[in-house]
């Protein structure tokens, strides 16, 4: 060992520029190109490479010179049907979003902002919601919107509530506490500041198997659309956040961190880790969907007393549920609903994507890539459309008459 | 979770036994991990193409009947002729109802052509798939022209005219390849060297290019008898355009498959997963079976990598994980495992045996014929025990050599078919009790 003096006049060795390859799972493709053939946008726009030259192949020309950058990667949507379909588990959607955050691929203007930023939008709006949907609502304005801004006119906007989750359930929190066994419910920004009535029926749905409702003390959006649009750091912050709230609510007794929002869920439990760097593994199998945890007590012969619904739906299964793997939990929680008559749609994107149909330039992508599930669902004699997703009821609501319904709700609907 | 059936594996095999199943009314769930190896598959299907010596079957069914007597551990053997049958008929007809016509020449074996311009037999076909006869495959035909789209790099019109000019029957067959620019059909919005098979047909259904690729190809074809061209024409729900570009230009026309993807094999895929779900079957895809839970010869459950702690029951499970491409085997140091549930496999463990000493020496390696080892009912063993309730389909099952003998698809429909036959089978005396 050299004495300290000395170590210090010994300069480092020169740094060798090398490829920083920390991943290198894009070499894994065997490139059979089945990706793109699955690949919503690329079959909407052939400008777009599809995910293939977009993901892995790109990724070779990138990584050796940044010039090769494709612009054309601002197109893809994150819906991660690549990656249900590549055989060889190459992460294709997580390596296309990377790429776009170290190429400044993502355009970051305040329409980005506006969209991105869900919870700070619902807050200010949810204070004036009357006002707001409204004039929201209203033509000029979207006329308005969509010139300053770029948020599309056709888009139907979507409407904030009043009373927010939260605010409704802090009435009600006192009450949960009879209950021996508890969850955490992330309830995201949607159900707060958008539909609570989703929220309100997962309350009513775990209570009906005796099992109480917990919300952390703060709630950050899981951060899924500021990652669609390049706000990484921000995204980031919200996890470490809602990481040590989750790491909180475990330790207070809490079983496990239920989400009602697939894409949340997906976020919170792929996302983290794979996109962020935030290391949830410590309860990673704690975060669930919410038809996970249900169909599980539900199999545990844990399960409420339900009537029959006698009704006719056709489910449309979201993206993100189907990377997660949980479309057959969400299938088979309906199975249990005595009287219901069950269709599964065809598995199509409803192509809005979030923040990405609402963007001008987007509009048309979007609605070329729903139109296969459009297509199938007004031919549908359904009561009711089922998804699990906020984002495709949009879609759905927007472009056909019919209403769009969370499983839970469906199940709170059955409750006697 | 609790099914009737759960299929492991969602490739030709597997969804021919989930069809059925779920045909029969049993709760059906198909698992796979990634899309199936039909992305590669040439869209015809083979029940026998060569004998033991290496000879051209003329037509297969008789010689799949004879199998058993020189080979009883073929598949073929143990799920014998009529049910390969039964099997085929049920497959044409949920393709036929899914927009996927399949057509043979009566009992008789055809020739597909191949990207390379080899000619492999084949029992059926699909539109647009002009099969060739056994005894005379250039009958008729004096002129060729083959005919690619400048810069499409996965068909080399050049590699098809060298292969079909060694074949006897062509040597006299005047084979020309031309190529037509994407210019001529207005496809300039990328460089055509990075589209694939799936992008060029949906550039090519747009009725205006659709216009212009027919008058280039007939340009192209001049006074030729056939037209050959990569498989890169359907329509928006998957159909092939080749008939109605044959009359339209008066000229026979031969798509054949190009590099993955292969539209003729997609189509089979996409329409299989169509009837499956149409019939109420649960597809699972992107989860990865991780392990199997037995119990006294029986597999109860299986844990998936998003369901470990939930773990879906089923009475009967198949097991269609497919050959070492798709990792339904794996080759260690010295010896071939099936990595699912470690089932027994018949492989010689030593390592040398496994493949001839030539990569390409036409005849086909041994490690193709290692797989799962399984009884007359398809059922395997697990440390020398059989397990009741569960079936191996398709290729990751022991003794057949799908590339020496051409038989990959009809093993896998037969097998998949009888699999599911005999868990309806157990239903119905369960119900008939």
């Amino acid at each position: 060992m050299l004495p300290n003096k000395l170590l210090l006049h010994i300069k480092p060795a020169p740094v060798i520029k090398m490829l920083s390859l920390t991943d290198t799972t894009f070499d894994n493709c065997i490139k059979c190109t089945v990706c793109t053939t699955r690949c919503p946008v690329a079959e909407a726009r052939p400008d777009y490479p599809g995910p293939k030259q977009a993901g892995p192949d790109g990724e070779r020309f990138r990584i050796k010179s940044p010039g090769l950058y494709d612009d054309a990667l601002k197109y893809c949507t994150n819906c991660k049907r690549c990656e249900v379909a590549c055989p060889s588990n190459v992460h294709i959607g997580t390596i296309i979003q990377k790429a776009k955050a170290r190429h400044d691929g993502f355009k970051q203007g305040p329409r980005e902002f506006m969209l991105s930023h869900t919870d700070l939008m619902g807050t200010l709006s949810s204070t004036t919601a009357p006002i707001v949907n409204v004039v929201t609502a209203m033509k000029p304005v979207k006329k308005l919107l969509d010139k300053t801004l770029g948020v599309d006119e056709r888009r139907t906007l979507p409407k904030y509530t009043f009373q927010t989750f939260r605010k409704w359930f802090g009435k009600h929190a006192g009450n949960q506490e009879r209950f021996d066994r508890k969850i955490t419910y992330f309830h995201g920004c949607y159900t707060n500041y958008n539909v609570p009535a989703v929220g309100k029926d997962l309350v009513a749905v775990l209570n009906a198997i005796n099992i109480g409702v917990r919300l952390t003390a703060k709630e950050k959006c899981c951060g899924v659309p500021l990652i669609a649009n390049g706000f990484l750091k921000k995204a980031r912050k919200n996890a470490d956040l809602n990481m040590t709230q989750f790491a909180k609510s475990l330790d207070a007794g809490s079983e496990a961190v239920i989400s009602s929002s697939s894409s949340c869920a997906m976020t919170l439990r792929d996302e983290y880790p794979d996109m962020l760097d935030v290391d949830n593994s410590a309860f990673k199998d704690q975060i669930q969907f919410v038809s996970r945890f249900l169909i599980k007590e539900f199999a545990s012969g844990n399960k409420p007393e339900m009537k029959p619904l006698n009704l006719k739906v056709a489910y449309h299964s979201p993206c993100h549920l189907i990377r997660m793997g949980g479309v057959v939990h969400t299938v088979e929680l309906m199975r249990e609903i005595p009287g219901l008559e069950l269709t599964l749609l065809d598995q199509n994107c409803c192509g809005l994507s979030g923040t990405y149909g609402f963007k001008k330039e987007n509009y048309d992508t979007s609605q070329k890539i729903a139109n296969k599930m459009l297509e199938q669902i007004k031919t549908t004699e359904a009561d009711y459309i089922i998804t699990d997703c906020e984002s495709c009821k949009m879609q759905v609501e927007m472009n056909t008459d019919h209403k769009v319904l969370h499983p839970v709700t469906l199940i709170a609907m059955a409750l006697v | 979770m609790r099914y009737d059936s759960i299929i492991i594996g969602g490739g030709l095999a597997g969804l021919t036994s989930a069809i059925r199943c779920a045909e029969a009314g049993l709760k059906t769930a198909v698992i796979s991990f990634g899309e199936s190896s039909l992305t590669f598959a040439s869209g015809a299907i083979d029940i026998l193409g060569y004998h033991s010596d290496g000879s051209v079957v003329q037509s297969p069914f008789p010689a799949v009947a004879k199998l058993a007597e020189s080979n009883p551990n073929h598949p073929y053997s143990k799920v014998g002729v009529d049910t390969l049958k039964q099997g085929l008929h049920r497959f044409c007809h949920h393709l036929d109802v899914a927009g996927v016509p399949m057509a043979s020449q009566s009992e008789d074996n055809h020739w597909r052509t191949t990207a390379l311009g080899s000619l492999r037999p084949a029992w059926l076909y699909q539109p647009g798939m002009m099969p060739l006869p056994i005894k005379q495959p250039a009958k008729g035909i004096q002129r060729i022209a083959i005919v690619n789209i400048a810069g499409f790099r996965d068909f080399q019109p050049s590699l098809a005219v060298a292969g079909l000019k060694q074949h006897p029957a062509f040597q006299q067959a005047r084979i020309t390849s031309k190529t037509i620019t994407a210019r001529e059909l207005g496809l300039e919005t990328r460089n055509p060297f990075e589209l694939r098979s799936i992008e060029l047909a949906r550039a090519l259904n747009h009725a205006d290019n659709f216009q212009r690729l027919t008058n280039a190809l007939g340009g192209a074809a001049g006074s030729s008898d056939l037209l050959i061209i990569p498989a890169v024409l359907e329509d928006s729900l998957g159909r092939s355009r080749i008939p109605e570009l044959s009359q339209k230009i008066g000229c026979q026309i031969m798509e054949v498959a190009s590099l993955p993807p292969s539209l003729p094999g997609l189509r089979i895929a996409n329409a299989l997963k169509r009837q499956f779900n149409k019939l109420g079957g649960m597809l699972i895809e992107g989860d990865l079976v991780e392990k199997g839970n037995f119990d006294n010869g029986r597999l109860v459950s299986i844990e998936t990598h998003y369901n470990k702690d939930l773990p879906l029951y089923a009475n009967h499970f198949v097991l269609a994980s497919g050959s070492f491409f798709s990792k339904g085997l794996l080759s260690k140091q010295n010896r071939i495992i099936e990595p699912t549930f470690d089932l027994d496999v018949e492989a010689p463990s030593d390592r040398s045996l496994w493949a001839s000493g030539k990569f390409l020496d036409s005849k086909a390696h041994h490690f193709i014929e290692y797989g799962v080892s399984c009884n007359q009912q398809l059922q395997p063993t697990r440390q020398g025990l059989p397990i009741e309730n569960m079936y191996c389909v398709g290729s990751v099952l022991a003794g057949f050599n799908p590339v020496a003998e051409g038989s990959a698809g009809g093993v896998s429909i037969a097998t998949g078919f009888h699999a599911a036959e005999q868990i309806i089978a157990a239903y119905q005396a369960c119900a008939g009790n």
